[in-house]
């Protein structure tokens, strides 16, 4: 039997799902959006609680306010539970958060209005009684009409009982009867048009779905999008308006017979502890200081974690190359093995470190409540790009890497942002251009005459092409929400949960579920990308067989040839062909631009002091003109180019994953590459024209 | 006699009032009636965030935060 796991957000569903499942589950996507689906078996210890042979399958919903349609979260958590789109749930398992009954009831009321088989489980049982709000699940449960067990997630406490309480169904109740609308009401007259077409309970969904103007989420059918066409102006609104006005009065009720509504009179006794925690981060100076302080320790110990362990990864994926072309001896297949493949599975699991570092540390941000003050802090500036504030900690991500950032962008509920916050993120300068910029800084900003000290000089370019790069990001965002991905700047309805201790454990099992996902999808595509990649740098081969000759092997290829015929295009930006194949090299991932230009110079580039590299690039002589081929002015429109360039096989396959499919990554590519090449061009010919190079 | 009509907007960091009626259509009128600004709720403002918007709200025993535009909305009695 199935069981949907429905809740608010911020009530400790995935933990009781967590807790529920053991580690068995998997996670996917609801078919045709990108929600996720968590579903799982029966945890293994608690196969005896259940005392059933048939197995109990878990279903975790999106977390969400209310199941009235107005986003895809609650679409899918709607079509879910009344069985639109599959089977519906055999019953649904509803969390509560005992310690803010007030707005949880809300969705508790809607849930017993489906008539299905519910069984809710109270949690936070704890935090109701710490903040003096304690209830009793059995007095919930007589008020309610329903099985009602108390939880807690973090504890497992109750969750035998709860597992009980499920293999036992309960028999389908009632529909809760919404109290009957006054004659001549609009909820009334909207009940009465819709009669004979659907049911009164589906009825009061679909003119819910119609006043949010969402009403395709819901699935109508032909007949019942007629029959909403044609109600008044203004009907569904005023219906809904009286629909949830009446909902809430139920709720009042219940809340007057838990003796619960008396103590949040005018108080939020849950917040008292976080109101004081928040007097300093959310505060007007010192808020900011703290947000600029956590995110600064997060991204320091993602370089500083990081690092060394992709290090290793890059040791172990040589160390495995070395050794199969030492078993396998020299020949083509050896080197498909290690330039190919073995190269690609090591770009893919280079990026596992920081996936894992920067969700471990927003799991852990989320979990204590602090992400929703970050939202809640810089929501002013986001909104300036019509954007929501949970934009912000993705955006900054993209300085360390576009991957993880973009993964991130799942908090951001409309698709049409989550799509303009994927498209931002690539222009924030990652640390994988870092090696390119230090390499063309190093090797042609060596000017005797420094506007300062050369030291200074050189930063200063760094620095310039960091804003160059967090310019471009807010202006394409700015513009992309306004042109291609037009929707009104998103509302800003954000809970503010209490303060609460992160847990490690769930936490890990995130970090997890998210690593595995790329390894699966975006991986497959990358290894894929790096083979093709491989063959179009060493195909076709001379006859004088292969391996030996580095530089010519490479020069001769289909890559080599195509930069040779693109030269044309690569002069006016100040480039030659060598640097057109460290382009298409870099395709792999930019960093590989040092490596790939050092064999077409002939020489085993050291990725992190290519000191050869950096001569060889300062002396190179154009045979044509006799005059050096690679300027400041040349370095400083490369360096443009990589700003803007979308150099990166890995990006493009993630936002594959995220957009379900290859129309805004191929949109990303062309764009990016597009825009670079115009600007590297504007720099480069403007130098010229100022007499610069 | 006709008082003037007073927004969620207009109270100040401290003030409580009482919600009359959530204005206007959309997926953000109804959002915010189910997040509890129902006619006949407590709301109080207990903060502004750094750059003055957006706000942070108490209702029904939680705390939520609104942006000036979309407070703007809810109309409310002192």
């Amino acid at each position: 039997m199935t069981i949907a796991i429905a809740g608010n957000p911020n009530v400790g569903k995935t933990s009781l799902f967590n807790v529920l499942t053991g580690s068995r589950h998997s996670v996917g996507n609801y078919p045709g959006v990108t929600v996720e689906r968590r579903f799982g078996t029966l945890a293994a210890r608690l196969l005896d609680a259940s005392q059933g042979t048939e197995p109990l399958t878990f279903v975790d919903l999106p977390g969400t306010y209310s199941l009235t349609v107005a986003s895809e979260d609650e679409a899918v958590a709607f079509r879910t539970l009344t069985g639109t789109d599959t089977e519906a749930p055999s019953v649904i398992l509803l969390v509560l958060d005992a310690s803010n009954l007030a707005r949880n009831l809300y969705l508790a009321q809607q849930v017993l209005e489906l008539g299905a088989p519910t069984v809710i489980a109270l949690n936070m049982v704890d935090a109701a009684e710490q903040a003096g709000l304690a209830v009793d699940a059995s007095q919930v449960g007589e008020t309610l009409g329903v099985p009602v067990v108390a939880t807690n997630a973090r504890t497992g406490e109750g969750v035998e009982a709860l597992v009980a309480a499920l293999r036992s169904p309960p028999p389908a109740p009632d529909p809760t009867p919404i109290a009957s609308a006054p004659q001549a009401s609009d909820l009334a007259v909207a009940a009465e048009a819709m009669a004979g077409v659907t049911s009164p309970q589906r009825a009061r969904w679909l003119v819910a779905a119609c006043a949010t103007e969402q009403l395709e989420l819901a699935r109508p059918s032909e007949a019942e999008r007629q029959a909403l066409a044609e109600l008044p102006e203004g009907l569904a609104m005023r219906a809904t308006t009286q629909l949830v006005a009446r909902r809430y009065a139920q709720v009042d009720g219940l809340l007057d017979t838990l003796g619960y509504a008396e103590k949040i009179q005018g108080r939020a006794p849950t917040m008292d502890m976080s109101a004081k925690i928040d007097a300093v981060l959310t505060h007007r100076v010192w808020g900011l200081g703290v947000f600029v302080g956590v995110m600064a320790l997060v991204f320091m110990s993602i370089f500083s974690f990081a690092d060394p362990l992709m290090g290793l990864i890059e040791d172990g994926i040589g160390w495995l190359s070395t050794a199969a072309a030492a078993a396998l001896g020299p020949g083509l297949f050896t080197e498909l093995l290690t330039d190919g493949i073995i190269a690609g599975v090591g770009n893919v699991l280079v990026f596992v470190p920081q996936i894992a570092l920067l969700f471990l540390f927003l799991g852990l941000l989320e979990d204590t409540g602090y992400l929703a003050r970050a939202a809640f802090l810089l929501d002013r500036l986001m909104a300036r790009l019509g954007l929501h504030g949970r934009a912000f900690i993705p955006l900054l991500s993209g300085y360390a890497c576009s991957i993880p950032a973009i993964m991130g962008t799942r908090t951001i509920t409309s698709f049409k942002d989550r799509v303009v916050t994927i498209l931002m993120i690539p222009y924030m300068s990652c640390s994988a251009r870092l090696p390119i910029y230090a390499l063309i800084i190093g090797a042609l900003f060596v000017s005797e005459d420094a506007w300062v000290t050369p030291g200074v000089d050189r930063g200063l370019v760094l620095l310039g092409m960091y804003l160059l790069s967090t310019v471009s990001a807010l202006t394409m965002g700015y513009i992309y929400k306004r042109t291609i991905l037009v929707s009104p700047t998103p509302a800003l309805v954000l809970e503010l949960p209490p303060y609460r201790m992160p847990r490690f454990g769930n936490t890990l099992l995130i970090v997890y579920d998210k690593t595995k996902a790329f390894v699966r999808d975006a991986g497959t595509v990358i290894l894929a990308f790096t083979i093709v990649l491989w063959a179009v740098l060493s195909f076709p081969r001379d006859a004088t067989g292969a391996g030996g000759d580095g530089p010519t092997v490479v020069a001769k290829s289909w890559g080599g040839e195509a930069a040779r015929t693109l030269e044309p295009a690569l002069e006016p930006i100040g480039q030659d062909w060598r640097v057109g194949v460290g382009i298409l090299g870099s395709f792999a991932a930019r960093e590989v631009l040092v490596s790939t230009l050092g064999l077409v110079y002939g020489m085993e580039a050291d990725e992190d002091d290519p000191v050869q590299l950096r001569a060889a690039l300062r002396e190179d002589i154009n045979a044509e003109t006799g005059k050096r081929q690679h300027t400041p002015l040349s370095g400083l429109a490369l360096m443009v180019f990589f700003v803007y360039a979308c150099q990166c096989m890995s990006t493009l396959a993630v936002v594959r994953r995220e957009t379900g499919g290859w129309k805004w990554p191929a949109f990303m590519f062309f764009s990016m590459t597009s825009i670079a090449y115009v600007a590297a061009f504007i720099v480069y010919q403007g130098g010229r024209l100022l007499g610069w190079g | 006699m006709l008082r003037p009509m007073l927004s969620l907007a207009q109270l100040q960091v401290g003030d409580s009032a009482e919600v009359v009626a959530v204005r206007g259509q959309g997926a953000i009128a109804v959002r915010l009636l189910e997040m509890g600004f129902v006619p006949g709720s407590k709301v109080s403002v207990v903060k502004a965030a750094p750059f003055g918007d957006p706000l942070e709200l108490r209702v029904r025993g939680y705390h939520v935060s609104l942006r000036l535009a979309e407070a703007a909305r809810v109309e409310v009695a002192r």
